[in-house]
């Protein structure tokens, strides 16, 4: 940064050490002339005093250097350039969970693992949809975790047929269908902020304050494609929409149903939209290791979602303001021990 | 510029309101013998002359001693040698140049010489060189004696190597005559003994030695020159750290050094049979010759 001000410490330095050295025809005016100077000086205990004299001289110039040295660079404010990529916690996560009897326990586990996930979150949202054959949504996007963590306590124990929970789940079913997919996607969707501010819009949004970076969409939908009934929504209408608002949906199967590989069977179809949001799709064996695949699936979305380089420039004035403090305490003890 | 011996005259004149009155040319006289059998005159007694020479019949009538002298057949050569090297430009033990010290002392005894009616030679030199002025009275002549040894004795002088002035003594000067020598703490050889004694088997030599300063005094409270801090040495220039000298172990070492190097010196003039004083201040100039002619006299 002020790596200028190195030549002039240096050009002092030269100076100083030029004044210091060069011979001074005076120097010896204040003294007093005598002879035969080598008889004390040939005597062994002046030469071990001398010696010990000029250990702590070379100890003080060194000190006085490396002091010069450090402060000049701490002076010159040495900087490091760290290329970073921030992790985004600006991520909005909200949980599509398809509340039909065969699920529960898929639901459980989810529930289960974004409860203990709110304990590390630091800025992310989340919110909690659930459906049936209508949407709920229990808890809008939030970043108050405690009280996410304590609704995502009573889901679960919902999930679980836990006594006098049963409550929770109350209005998502209306007798219309069950497992109406594409109308609770589409809920889900809704919950989200209105445009314009979509993920990777570089364009300022009004509403929000415009230094706000935008915030990424994913979808977490545990579901098994079993559609009874007659959606307002097909599930391809939802997946448009998703697409639309750039929402990344990644879906969870616990109960693959599939008869072969053919296009029109659930699992494929939801397969085929996850996949056109940018999203991923697992079908579970075990209900139980949805838990496992929500950890895979919170760790790609970290990384899928980590900002873009920047170089992040800070002053490292520590290392040589520490040798500075450490040369002058030598310097003292040095000049201590040298005094007359 | 002052005159030298005006200098060395009035601390003479000092001395002799201190002391009997003529008490020096007393024991000058004694010392160097010059008589003839030639009756001169009688002066009275001073003290410190030989009592052989007090005329005992002249005393008895005059009622208070006598002395006898006689007319001086032979003039006595009184030659003066000195150091001229740097070494005498430095700092005695009272912290005066040493070059002073040694200025009284060769002008004290040049001008009891001078009184005594000798002439009074000088060799004087360094290193490089010896520098010898033939004997002659006058005061004119003992000034410029002085003035040699003054002008020559500064810090870009050569080295200093008091033999090499013995030595062009006794290459050169012919005769029975009196030695003054003044030099600093010599240290003692083998080679410097054997020149004493051969010197000592021509003439009478007394010996003043100049105290060197003391570099590293065992009480630095009871320094005269306490102000004086670091010093140099005359040869190469080269500072001394005055705070390793106080170091008590340095102190210590160099004061049992010294007292080496003093009984080895006083040892070595005894053996040649050289009557030695010290002398460490101008002030006590004429104190330490009147006890160094004391000494000798008695020496014999």
């Amino acid at each position: 940064m002020w790596w200028w001000l190195l030549p002039p410490a240096v050009l002092a330095a030269c100076l100083a050490a030029w004044a210091a050295l060069r011979p001074d025809r005076d120097r010896n005016v204040r003294r007093r002339p005598v002879a035969h100077a080598d008889r004390l000086t040939l005597l062994p205990e002046y030469q071990a005093a001398l010696r010990r004299h000029r250990r702590w001289l070379a100890v003080a110039v060194l000190a006085c250097a490396s002091l010069l040295v450090s402060t000049a660079v701490a002076a010159a404010r040495p900087i490091d350039v760290a290329t970073t990529r921030p992790e985004q916690h600006n991520r909005d996560i909200m949980l599509c969970l398809d509340t039909s009897g065969s699920m529960s326990s898929a639901d459980a586990a989810v529930v289960d693992v974004f409860s203990q996930l709110a304990e590390e979150f630091d800025g992310e949202r989340i919110g909690l949809t659930i459906f049936d054959s209508t949407a709920i949504q229990v808890f809008p996007l939030t970043d108050d975790y405690s009280y996410a963590r304590e609704q995502l306590k009573l889901a679960r124990d919902a999930f679980d047929g836990r006594p006098g929970s049963s409550g929770f789940l109350d209005g998502t079913w209306s007798g219309r269908g069950s497992s109406l997919i594409g109308d609770g996607l589409a809920s889900c969707l809704n919950s989200f902020p209105a445009a314009p501010e979509q993920a990777g819009s570089l364009k300022p949004s009004t509403g929000q304050d415009p230094g706000s970076p935008p915030r990424s969409r994913s979808v977490i939908l545990a579901t098994d494609n079993f559609l009874s009934g007659e959606p307002i929504m097909t599930l391809v209408e939802a997946v448009a929409m998703a697409k639309d608002r750039a929402a990344r949906v990644y879906a969870l199967n616990p109960g693959d149903l599939d008869y072969g590989a053919g296009r029109d069977q659930p699992g494929a179809q939801l397969r085929a939209a996850a996949e056109s949001t940018g999203g991923a799709y697992y079908a579970l064996d075990d209900p139980q290791a949805a838990a496992g695949v929500v950890r895979g699936v919170e760790e790609t979305e970290k990384s899928a979602l980590r900002g873009s380089p920047r170089a992040v420039v800070t002053d490292e004035p520590g290392l040589p303001l520490g040798v500075a403090l450490l040369s002058g305490l030598v310097l003292g003890v040095a000049t201590w021990r040298l005094r007359p | 510029m002052t005159s030298l011996l005006h200098r060395v005259k009035s601390n003479l004149a000092i001395f002799a309101h201190r002391k009997a009155r003529g008490a020096l040319d007393g024991e000058y006289g004694s010392v160097f013998r010059g008589r003839s059998l030639d009756f001169d005159d009688l002066r009275a007694y001073v003290p410190g002359d030989e009592v052989r020479d007090i005329d005992w019949k002249a005393t008895a009538r005059h009622g208070s001693p006598l002395i006898r002298r006689y007319v001086a057949v032979r003039r006595q050569t009184l030659v003066l040698v000195t150091d001229t090297g740097r070494n005498m430009a430095a700092a005695a033990r009272s912290g005066e140049t040493k070059k002073d010290i040694a200025v009284m002392a060769l002008g004290v005894m040049g001008y009891l010489a001078h009184r005594h009616g000798d002439v009074v030679g000088l060799v004087s030199g360094d290193a490089e060189g010896s520098t010898a002025l033939p004997a002659k009275g006058g005061e004119a002549h003992l000034e410029r004696l002085l003035r040699q040894v003054d002008s020559a004795a500064t810090l870009d002088a050569a080295p200093s190597r008091i033999e090499d002035q013995l030595e062009h003594v006794a290459r050169t000067v012919k005769g029975r005559n009196l030695l003054f020598v003044v030099a600093d703490e010599v240290p003692a050889g083998p080679a410097t003994s054997e020149l004493l004694r051969r010197l000592r088997a021509q003439h009478e030599v007394l010996w003043l030695t100049v105290r060197d300063a003391d570099l590293a005094p065992a009480d630095p409270s009871l320094q005269p020159d306490r102000t004086a801090g670091d010093s140099y040495s005359v040869s190469g220039g080269y500072p001394l750290v005055a705070h390793l000298a106080r170091d008590p172990a340095v102190a210590a070492a160099y004061a049992s050094a010294v007292a080496e190097r003093d009984t080895g010196r006083t040892t070595m003039l005894r053996k040649a049979g050289i009557t030695e004083g010290e002398v460490a201040a101008s002030q006590g100039v004429i104190n330490a010759l009147f006890a160094l002619l004391e000494r000798h006299r008695r020496a014999g």
